[in-house]
């Protein structure tokens, strides 16, 4: 009769005996919505109160081993420094500052990790926690959960008990009946029978009152059934402060309010983690089933540790792996290097292959090299990206194209041995045939061999701010407050009291603060898995014996439960399958060439360090070439100047929100143009920043810094980075500051420099590119400039062919082809194919002719009738009704797109005749009227379009015009405008200008400038907005499809800007154009709308008002 | 005689409905939810000219409008409001219909000289319409299309005969086309009413099918529509005259026993039970008597409601004799007619006669039942309801023992966590003989309960040798020990 302990004891000793506990049981937050703590926050509080073991069980599920395990090694790694370094520590379970020095970790013995599932069954009300004792038994356990989850829909899991009867060899089970009945016994006996010797009894204490005569009834339970009892937890939380988040994800759940959980909330917070003498108390009568669980926990032997990755044998060729790899990289280099192999590059490769030799990754090289070798004989492009550029072999097996006569490799960036850790070779192929790539390794392994693994979606600050909000009761006016609050920024779950204030919420409203301070636990909580974009897991034996699969949204698809830290953390390899879409539009562009010109190109020859393309560069002249079309690019280009590849590699580099955020922007430019002398601040920081003028513009440089400025070693420096990125979790970012700046001070740089060293670092966390990945992606954009600056028109039609992609829409990418003097011809049934394609000239150059992949809602199918029935022509619409047997509906687009031009339809005309055919295929009496007794109508004259409804027109169903800009003809109505192509040569000062919005920026790291650009016929504005301006004239920048702005105009060199003083909303304007779709002109594509706008465009269907939210509330009816 | 129809139609219906009860400035809108996020579904002129609009959703217009307030739309209470206005509406003529969520449809036709026309009584609408904080917008026309095309697109009176004249310049949109359509004949040129009736019909017919033309036909007359009014509410009443003045309590009861079937054969009809009856006694010199009868349950049976009336009849003070009597249900509830089973279930009728007795005397809310309640807290584990108003539900599952009884927490002197050996309680000296527990029940985070500001509680079991069976708990973030309840 005694109570359970009010305080928490931080001494193990109880009663002068040393009890040792193992927590059997516990739920992470990997059972979605019902677990309350992390993996590693569990992990780190069971070293905190000095248990000796503690199992991670979550429910049919092994998705957050891996973090525990993580977290633990972490924890191991790290005793020594943070014990040393400070007394004062962060309780990494409350994140509370713990005072005092008689804190410290049990250091000597943290607590094993003990691998388990708790199996969830369908047909029992009995669950068992299942502990594999070895790798064969985790195989097992493995390959059970995967039966359970195949045999399910996405995300769940269907376990029967005959399931386990059948395939628990080697696992401890430990079962925990709901209720202590008949039906439990038979079954925990039958288990029993079946492995004897490894099913125990679990007894959870429930704080009810009844514990003790609960635990004499397991233990007769347990006596009847030869299961022994064992001590659990039944753990949910690693601290009784999770409760209230416990209760809410229960909510969140069952989709209720926190006013309705009733009995569904947890009655008390009992279910934290404990320390052993307070589970002593509770089983102070049963003693032995608290030492079982000592016995249980020295039984599980197995670690993920044992996870040894194995390649599978295919890519060998039954040849051994290191000399295929050499052999194929010999060939290789003499393939790169037809005049000879220079000594340089001899050496570089000799020093790689043996370090892939003494770290046994060969294979991998070979299975990458083998999916690269596909690709290239589908006629697939590829590249390599990201780290892979540093490695000369990844260049000879042709996985990248960037040699190291561009760039340096730091081969130590992609592979090294203190890292311990295998490399990530990222590849992208052509957006529209990765799924051919896929498809050929799921093929060429098999699925049981290759999966997809996972990305563990978080909750956001948004979708978590939603939840709570709703569970809470919070109004939808205080809950869209909170998100636009948050807006833009990625906040840490911090909001301030004054901004509180800003916006009408009343801080000293507990409910709230409750509210607050709850949507920043549950930020960063898992909500569930979904597919990763192209992590690809191939193994030798069976993948199911790795990590259990399951079913993904995609039909056809597997992905495992891990996501690619888990895999990072394992040391299992993995291959990026990635998709871009400018490799999409340079294939198709190296086609047009073949096909128009004759000539065979391909990236790797491409005529280098051509003057004119730079030119080009350098003009701006950059839409649609990869990387450098963005606003800000383009902006950059005329002062960056780019002469050679290396150039172009910072310009990819430098306009980044690392380099931004750490102020090396400036100072590299002006550097560059001489208006400011180059120094190093110090000589070893030369050798490192030479390249660049003394700036860090690269994630390498920042690690070097790291190393050479602030004395970390290789190991640390990269373990800053990697902790950077995702900091959330560990909450080390301080110390790490802490001693970067401290060890820079002490080698003697100024203050000022680190700190903002340090910044750039952080900014490289999530945002930085390694060299080699922006000479990758440099590559690229000087292909794609090339293409643009030789073969304009090959260039334009293949990036029309490849959307979406990029950053403009077609009516940007055709505009900038007619500025090139290229001819745009429209659409038209008897010329037209699906993709648009090149008509030679007579006199002699190349037309673009618009296809029909450019009219919204057009099926490709019933474009290939068309041209496929086209023959020599289609002479009316019955004709193109009747051979191509397309359906009025689909006649009807190409009726809107004005495509019967061609036989002198105009559209009216066309859709009227269109709309008298009302059958889908033509019914055989009719189509063959006798003589005299057709029907003949009555003739109408329907009143002629005029240019602007016509313009209307063609937005609508093309979203551009080839006719006339809607500025044109609204020009005369709006007086005092200066035109856009003027704004180069007039003198500064006031101008009012006038433009379609084209896009909407606002990049998080300019301080809330919103950047417009503005389109009218001559050509293009950008305007600044100032947040000032903005707050002013929000609905129009906001909402506005058409602005007209007051403002100054800017130059500096031949960049133009409008600073916005007055911002107008025309867009009502468009209606008089006198079209009912008028809506349909100047919408902007959202992925080019950064800033806050109304979200979708709305589909609105007329003009008034009140019939235009008919679609959207459908009750109201006529009578 | 042709017909004269009134279209009215409130465009912010959804929002002056609110804002008419709880009166704000500033941008206000109604939301309502529809493709997965709140949209707006009616905004106040503020709000318009914020630029925002209907269909947008509710974060976007935060997004243009950050000072908007706005609140969840309730259909049944516009629906109730409607037909409220449609109620008022019959001052001006007695043929009223709805139309749709936001309009009334009123027939006219002969009413409007009683006002002095038509342009006197839309004045006299206006007027009315405007004191009440409306927006409104009305148009007047020989068809029911023609007068909503009005009323949607160009406010005002179409002169009788009038009709195609004053639609030829709508768009077409003001036929109550689809959208579909009427973006389709925008498109083809056709902008207006003139022009699609300058179209061959047949044409017309081919690519649009029946409905446009009906629409058309409609408006201009040559298709007739009819406007269909609500049907008015039953009135459960019945009433006895008698030649005689009456006196006596039996005579009064007598009389009822003829009114009671009457009326009880009226609420079967309807399927309606009486929940309130009144009986109003019209004495001779005009005095009124009222017997007020409430019932535990919706009832119809006569000869039960017969001998409840006794005691209230009772009461009443014949004066100079009575010469009518009048049974009112004031209040009735849906009760749907019972099939006769063979086994009949269980009746509670005898329960309901009761609490109807004891409620007509002490007041039928004295009368209360306990409900069990969703909650580990013990105080919220059950609440209190009227028995009229409720049914006995639920179960009275709890997964540990609770006490018969509980009160306000007792402090006794104790300290320690363990439960004291022996205490005073309420002036007794008690020993403890067995203690079970303890069972800990945390504060319901979410409410700020003034009696649990101790923090969580510990309770017991606590078996005295003087045979009293406690329930105490112990308060372990700020030590103290309580008598909760008690046992059996």
């Amino acid at each position: 009769m005694d109570v359970l302990h009010p305080a928490k004891p931080r001494v193990v000793r109880t009663w002068g005996i040393c009890v040792i506990y193992s927590e059997l049981c516990t739920t992470s937050n990997f059972t979605f919505l019902r677990g309350a703590s992390h993996p590693e926050e569990l992990v780190t509080r069971a070293a905190d109160l000095g248990l000796s073991a503690i199992a991670i069980t979550d429910h049919n599920s092994l998705a957050g081993v891996v973090r525990a395990y993580a977290a633990l090694k972490e924890l191991r790694r790290n005793m020594d420094e943070i014990t040393i370094r400070s007394t004062k520590r962060v309780d990494p379970s409350s994140r509370e500052e713990l005072q005092g020095q008689d804190i410290t970790l049990h250091g000597d013995h943290l607590p094993k990790l003990i691998i388990g599932a708790r199996l969830i069954l369908e047909d029992s009300d009995v669950d068992w926690v299942a502990l594999p004792r070895d790798r064969k038994a985790y195989e097992a356990l493995s390959r059970l959960l995967t039966l359970g989850k195949r045999r399910s829909e996405k995300g769940s899991c269907q376990l029967y008990y005959a399931d386990v009867l059948e395939g628990a060899q080697g696992m401890i089970l430990i079962a925990l009946p709901h209720t202590l009945e008949q039906e439990a016994s038979a079954h925990i006996r039958q288990m029993a029978r079946r492995y004897p010797g490894h099913v125990y009894l679990g007894a959870a204490p429930r704080y009810d009152g009844s514990d003790q005569e609960y635990f004499n009834a397991c233990q007769t339970l347990a006596h009847s059934t030869a299961a022994p009892m064992v001590a659990v937890g039944d753990i949910l939380m690693h601290h009784g402060s999770r409760r209230q988040l416990a209760d809410v994800l229960t909510c969140i759940r069952e989709g209720c309010r926190i006013d309705n959980i009733g009995t569904l909330a947890l009655p008390n917070s009992e279910r934290r983690l404990k320390s052993p003498a307070d589970m002593a108390r509770l089983f102070r009568h049963h003693p032995a089933a608290l030492r079982r669980t000592q016995e249980i926990a020295d039984k599980c032997a197995f670690c993920l540790s044992e996870l040894s990755y194995e390649y599978p044998d295919e890519i060998t060729d039954g040849e051994d792996a290191q000399s295929r790899l050499e052999r194929l990289s010999e060939a290789g280099l003499n393939w790169r290097y037809p005049n000879g192999v220079t000594d340089q590059v001899r050496a570089l490769a000799i020093k790689e292959l043996a370090l892939v030799k003494r770290l046994g990754f060969a294979a991998y090289f070979l299975t990458v090299h083998d999916i690269v070798q596909f690709a290239k004989s589908q006629g697939i492009l590829c590249q390599g990206r990201g780290s892979a550029a540093n490695s000369i072999l990844c260049y000879a097996l042709g996985v990248t194209d960037v040699g190291p006569e561009t760039i340096t490799m730091v081969f130590e960036r992609f592979m090294s041995e203190y890292r311990g850790e295998p490399p990530d070779i990222d590849v992208d192929f052509e957006h529209e045939r990765r799924e051919e790539v896929i498809q050929h390794i799921y093929e060429k392994y098999g699925r049981e061999r290759a999966g997809l693994c996972a990305t563990v979606v978080h909750f956001r600050t948004r979708a978590a701010i939603r939840e709570v909000g709703k569970v809470m009761g919070l109004s939808q006016d205080v809950l869209s407050n909170l998100s636009g609050q948050i807006w833009g920024s990625y906040s840490r779950g911090e909001i301030g009291e004054e901004r509180l204030r800003a916006v009408g919420l009343d801080p000293s409203d507990p409910r709230l603060m409750q509210t607050l301070r709850l949507i920043g636990e549950l930020i960063g909580f898992p909500r569930h898995l979904s597919q990763h974009v192209g992590g690809f897991i191939i193994t030798k034996g069976r993948l199911d014996h790795l990590c259990p699969i399951e079913n993904a949204a995609m039909e056809d698809r597997t992905i495992i439960e891990w996501d690619k830290d888990d895999i990072d953390t394992l040391g299992i390899l993995k291959v990026d399958i990635l998709s871009l879409g400018m490799l999409t539009c340079i294939r198709k562009s190296f086609d047009l060439i073949t096909q128009h010109e004759g000539e065979t190109l391909s990236i790797g020859t491409i005529p280098q360090e051509d003057k004119d393309t730079y030119d080009m560069l350098c003009r701006a002249d950059a839409i649609g070439v990869f990387q450098v079309e963005s606003r800000a690019q383009m902006n950059f280009l005329p002062r960056m100047k780019p002469q050679t590849f290396y150039d172009l590699v910072i310009e990819v580099a430098i306009v980044r929100p690392g380099p931004i955020q750490g102020g090396m922007v400036h100072p590299y430019i002006n550097r560059r143009q001489g208006k400011e002398a180059i120094e190093y601040p110090s000589g070893a920081l030369q050798e490192v920043l030479g390249k660049t003028f003394g700036v860090p513009l690269f994630q390498e440089q920042a690690m070097q810094i790291a190393v050479v400025g602030a004395g970390f070693s290789p190991e640390e420096a990269d373990h800053l980075r990697r902790s950077l990125a995702t900091f959330r979790k560990m909450g080390t970012i301080g110390t790490f500051r802490d001693r970067f700046v401290r060890g820079m001070l002490e080698r003697g740089y100024e203050e000022d420099f680190a700190v903002r060293c340090f910044s750039q670092i952080e900014g490289f966390g999530e945002y930085g590119f390694p060299e080699s990945h922006a000479a990758a992606f440099a590559m690229l954009a000087y292909v794609s400039a090339w293409l643009k600056r030789h073969h304009p028109a090959v260039f334009a039609c293949a990036l029309l062919n490849s959307q979406p992609m990029g950053f403009y829409a077609p009516a940007q990418i055709v505009r900038d082809a007619r500025e090139h003097g290229i001819e745009i011809r429209p659409i038209c049934v008897n010329n037209s194919n699906w993709d648009n394609h090149l008509e030679r000239r007579s006199d002699g150059r190349l037309a673009l002719r618009l296809g029909f992949r450019q009219i919204k809602g057009m099926k490709q199918e019933d474009a290939e009738w068309i041209s496929a029935c086209r023959g020599n022509g289609y002479y009316d619409i019955p004709s193109l009704w009747l051979r191509a047997g397309l359906a009025p509906a689909a006649l009807e687009r190409l009726a809107e797109a004005d495509a019967f031009g061609g036989m002198g339809l105009n559209r009216r005309d066309a859709l009227w005749r269109i709309k008298s055919i009302r059958a889908d295929k033509p019914l055989p009496l009719l189509s063959d009227p006798m003589d005299g007794e057709a029907i003949y109508e009555p003739g109408v004259d329907l009143p002629t379009m005029n240019l602007g409804e016509e313009v209307v027109e063609d937005y609508v169903s093309i979203r551009m015009s080839l006719r006339a800009h809607p500025v044109e003809l609204l020009r005369p109505l709006l007086i005092g405008l200066t035109p856009h192509a003027e704004l180069t040569h007039i003198p500064l000062g006031p101008v009012d200008v006038c433009g379609l919005v084209i896009t909407r920026q606002r990049p998080g790291t300019a301080s809330g400038v919103i950047f417009l650009t503005l389109e009218d016929e001559t050509g293009v504005s950008n305007v600044v907005v100032w947040p000032k301006v903005y707050e002013q004239f929000r609905t129009a920048v906001i909402g506005g499809r058409l602005l007209r702005v007051r403002g100054y105009l800017q130059r500096e060199g031949i960049v133009v800007h409008v600073i916005a003083q007055e911002v107008q909303d025309l867009s009502p304007k468009l209606a008089e154009l006198g079209h009912p779709r008028d809506d349909a002109i100047g919408i902007t594509d959202p992925k080019t709308d950064e800033a806050p706008r109304p979200a979708t465009p709305k589909p609105r269907n007329a003009w008034h008002p009140r019939d235009q939210a008919k679609k959207l509330f459908p009750s109201r009816d006529f009578h | 005689m042709k017909k004269r129809i009134i279209s009215l139609w409130f465009p912010r219906l959804h929002s002056d409905r609110i804002l008419r009860r709880q009166p704000m400035t500033g941008p206000f809108a109604v939301t309502a939810h529809a493709q997965n996020t709140d949209r707006l579904l009616c905004v106040n002129q503020e709000a318009q000219s914020a630029g925002l609009e209907r269909g947008m959703s509710l974060s976007d217009a935060h997004a243009l409008c950050p000072s908007l307030r706005s609140e969840p739309h309730h259909p049944q209470a516009d629906q109730y409001f409607l037909s409220g206005l449609s109620r008022w509406a019959r001052r001006y003529c007695p043929w009223v219909a709805q139309d749709g969520g936001d309009g009334l449809l009123m027939d006219i036709t002969g009413s409007a000289h009683l006002f002095g026309g038509e342009e006197a009584m839309l004045n006299d609408l206006g007027h009315r319409l405007g004191h009440a904080r409306l927006n409104a917008r009305w148009g007047v026309a020989d068809t029911r299309g023609a007068a909503w095309a009005l009323a949607h697109y160009r406010p005002g009176i179409a002169a009788m005969g009038e009709t195609e004249r004053a639609l030829n310049s709508l768009p077409v949109a003001a036929l109550r086309i689809a959208p579909q359509e009427d973006v389709t004949l925008q498109r083809l040129g056709v902008k207006t009413i003139g022009q699609l009736t300058k179209l061959p019909r047949a044409t017309l017919g081919q690519r649009f099918g029946a409905s446009v033309l009906m629409r058309l036909d409609q408006a201009l007359g040559t298709h007739g529509e009819t406007i269909s009014p609500e049907a008015e509410a039953p009135v459960y009443a019945t009433r006895l005259t008698f030649p005689e003045p009456i006196g006596l309590s039996s005579d009064v009861m007598a009389a009822l026993e003829r009114l009671l079937p009457a009326l009880c054969a009226k609420l079967r009809d309807h399927q309606m039970g009486a929940r309130t009856m009144l009986l109003i006694c019209r004495r001779v010199d005009g005095q009124d008597q009222q017997v007020e009868l409430r019932l535990a349950r919706p009832l119809r049976d006569a000869a039960r409601i017969q001998p409840l009336f006794e005691r209230g009849v009772g009461t009443i003070d014949a004066g100079f004799g009575i010469d009518q009597l009048r049974l009112v249900a004031t209040q009735v509830e849906h009760l749907a007619v019972e099939q006769i089973a063979h086994h009949a279930p269980q009746s509670q009728d005898g329960l309901h006669d009761l609490i109807t007795r004891l409620g007509n005397r002490i007041g039928l809310d004295n009368i209360q039942r306990f409900l069990p309640a969703d909650s580990h807290i013990p105080e919220r584990s059950f609440k209190i309801a009227a028995a009229a108003w409720s049914e006995p539900s639920g179960t009275w599952v709890s997964p540990a023992p609770r006490p018969i009884r509980i009160f306000p927490p007792e402090g006794i002197a104790a300290t320690g966590n363990a439960p004291p050996k022996r205490f005073r309680w309420r002036r007794q000296s008690l020993a403890t003989a067995r203690a079970t527990g303890p069972e800990r029940i945390a504060p319901e985070w979410w409410l700020m309960d003034e009696n649990w500001r101790s923090g969580m509680r510990d309770y017991w079991r606590i078996e005295t040798q003087q045979g009293r069976r406690l329930w105490m708990f112990y308060t372990p973030q700020n030590p103290g020990w309580f008598v909760h309840g008690e046992f059996a």
